[in-house]
């Protein structure tokens, strides 16, 4: 009896711990779906009005605001770019040190790493200085965004991109493939990426996401985008800014929180890469 | 991708010297968009306006903005330490917990993503709940506290604390649950069979195979809040931190000559450089016990 319950007093802790912690993380979403749904200030909040004047319309008006379409369609353009460049970029990249320069995989690594150490403010202070100064008609571009959203995103799409390469034998995959008489496209078309499809998607959807999201780069270069917009509309509209914001939030973390979900119990490994760290 | 045979002897060493061109469109990205920026602070941050070599406005950078510094280290400091406290201990009772079983990969789901959300919408999310119009704001006031004439705001440092800690907790969990992972029954059980009790368990088994994760923690969360620029400028467009001093100046500066925004970004790159790298090197040591 007393063991009994000495174990339910140490359950106790770890359990309040959680569920604190669940608090704290759930109770900004609840308070701004109540903002984004319930045109009720929140002074006037009580058991009265709470059932009152919930509705979309905060979240349509945004729609109908006129930066909100071409904003969007940049940034999707934008994020769309970033991934197929990262993909052409990292994946014969990953391959080929995989399969011929094996020693320098720990090199690559680290390359891959350093956009850590300039992190985004740091580098739009580089982009400023640099290009600025010797290529403004490039820094005139919008896309011209996409190749530093690619450097951004490379500490994590290229661990998830060669965590996919290690989970699949790579080089038995290529021998088979090769002595069947297959050509290098068709060993890396039917054979490679299909294989390493969950990376390549997790990596994908990851890249995306940061794009989208996406504001000190874009700010500062003063770029319309949509997170630019976004940020521009809540200072208007906290109501519409607040519903967009959720949307955004279901749309693009849901979405990958979702995929992670889905795609942990295939791989554990290239799971537990889909995250920034 | 090279169009030879994988199927071949090994190259020989001639071919091995010509292996390494395949790395070139890598390389080459790299030096056009992080090298190439990269240099351009650097030099930016030490050329005077008569063009000639100066580290006056490196060092001057330092003296200027001294406010600008110190806020960014506090707020770094005092969010890494108290995310290596929460998240380590939200980890270990999410590790520990046998029930329910999606417990576990639901808390290192949702630690991914919110360890990603810090920006403007984490921001936004926030002033719903304790904005001054916020609902909790609102349920403390009508219970007699109100938070705002206690010295809390959400557009000062305790409130800029408070929101960078929803990033901050998630990435340590993301750090520490698989070094808690490696922590083996079987430890434990050898401890308890040679007479060691839980505290001496933990003090000569559990805390030092623990110990260079939190401490590579540590690094990485600092190095995450000292470079956060959007959720605190999102909170307060003011705020006297080093990234949103960087933004104004680099704003402000359409003629481009003053060194201050790259000195101010040079510093940042200095800070990053020896946080990051003593993260991973504590990472390299904490994977030894993750088998």
């Amino acid at each position: 009896m007393s063991n009994r319950f000495t174990r339910w007093l140490g359950r106790l802790g770890p359990t309040l711990v959680l569920l604190a912690a669940a608090v704290f993380f759930i109770a900004p979403l609840v308070s701004s779906f109540r903002v984004a749904f319930h045109k009720v200030p929140t002074v006037l909040l009580d058991r009265h009005t709470w059932f009152q004047k919930w509705s979309f319309e905060g979240v349509r008006r945004a729609f109908d605001e006129p930066n909100f379409w071409p904003t969007l369609s940049l940034s999707l353009r934008l994020a769309l770019i970033t991934v197929l460049i990262t993909m052409a970029l990292l994946v014969p990249t990953a391959l080929f040190v995989h399969l011929r320069l094996p020693k320098a995989r720990a090199l690559v690594e680290f390359f891959t790493l350093l956009p850590y150490v300039v992190p985004p403010i740091a580098l739009v202070a580089g982009i400023a200085a640099f290009y600025r100064a010797n290529a403004r008609w490039f820094l005139n571009t919008d896309y011209a965004l996409a190749p530093f959203y690619v450097v951004m995103a490379m500490p994590f799409t290229y661990r998830a991109i060669d965590a996919g390469i290690k989970a699949i034998d790579v080089r038995t995959l290529v021998d088979a493939s090769r002595s069947l008489g297959g050509s290098w496209a068709m060993t890396l078309r039917k054979a490679i990426l299909p294989n390493m499809a969950t990376s390549l998607l997790s990596s994908a959807f990851l890249t995306a996401t940061v794009v989208i999201g996406e504001f000190t780069i874009a700010s500062t270069l003063a770029k319309n985008t949509f997170a630019t917009f976004s940020f521009e509309y809540f200072g208007r509209d906290a109501q519409g800014g607040i519903g967009l914001a959720l949307l955004t939030l279901i749309g693009t973390t849901g979405l990958l929180g979702i995929l992670t979900l889905l795609t942990r119990t295939k791989s554990r490994r290239a799971m537990s890469t889909t995250s920034r760290f | 991708m090279s169009p030879s045979s994988a199927g071949t002897p090994p190259a020989s060493r001639e071919r091995r010297g010509w292996a390494w061109l395949g790395l070139v469109p890598f390389l080459a990205f790299l030096g056009l968009f992080l090298l190439l920026p990269t240099v351009g602070v650097i030099r930016k941050a030490f050329i005077a306006n008569d063009g000639n070599f100066t580290s006056d406005g490196f060092t001057s950078a330092i003296t200027d903005e001294r406010p600008a510094f110190a806020n960014s280290i506090k707020v770094s400091l005092i969010t890494a330490a108290m995310g290596v406290v929460f998240g380590t201990t939200i980890a270990y009772a999410a590790a520990t917990a046998r029930r329910p079983k999606w417990l576990r990969s639901a808390v290192s789901a949702f630690s991914g993503v919110a360890a990603n959300m810090g920006g403007i919408i984490l921001a936004f999310l926030f002033f719903t709940l304790l904005g001054r119009q916020g609902l909790v704001t609102k349920i403390l006031t009508d219970n007699g506290w109100n938070p705002y004439e206690s010295g809390f705001s959400l557009n000062d440092f305790s409130g800029i604390m408070l929101v960078y800690m929803y990033f901050q907790i998630p990435l340590m969990v993301l750090v520490t649950l698989p070094a808690i992972d490696g922590l083996k029954t079987s430890w434990r059980e050898a401890s308890a069979n040679l007479g060691g009790t839980t505290f001496t368990y933990w003090r000569r088994v559990g805390l030092p195979v623990l110990a260079p994760s939190m401490m590579g923690g540590f690094l990485l969360l600092f190095a995450n809040a000292y470079s956060a620029f959007a959720t605190a400028y999102a909170l307060n467009t003011q705020a006297n931190l080093v990234p949103i001093k960087i933004s104004f100046f680099l704003q402000g500066d359409v003629t481009g000559r003053s060194p201050l925004p790259y000195a101010l970004a040079t510093w940042m790159i200095i800070f990053m450089a020896i946080s990051m790298g003593g993260y991973l090197i504590l990472r390299k040591r904490a994977e030894r016990w993750q088998r």
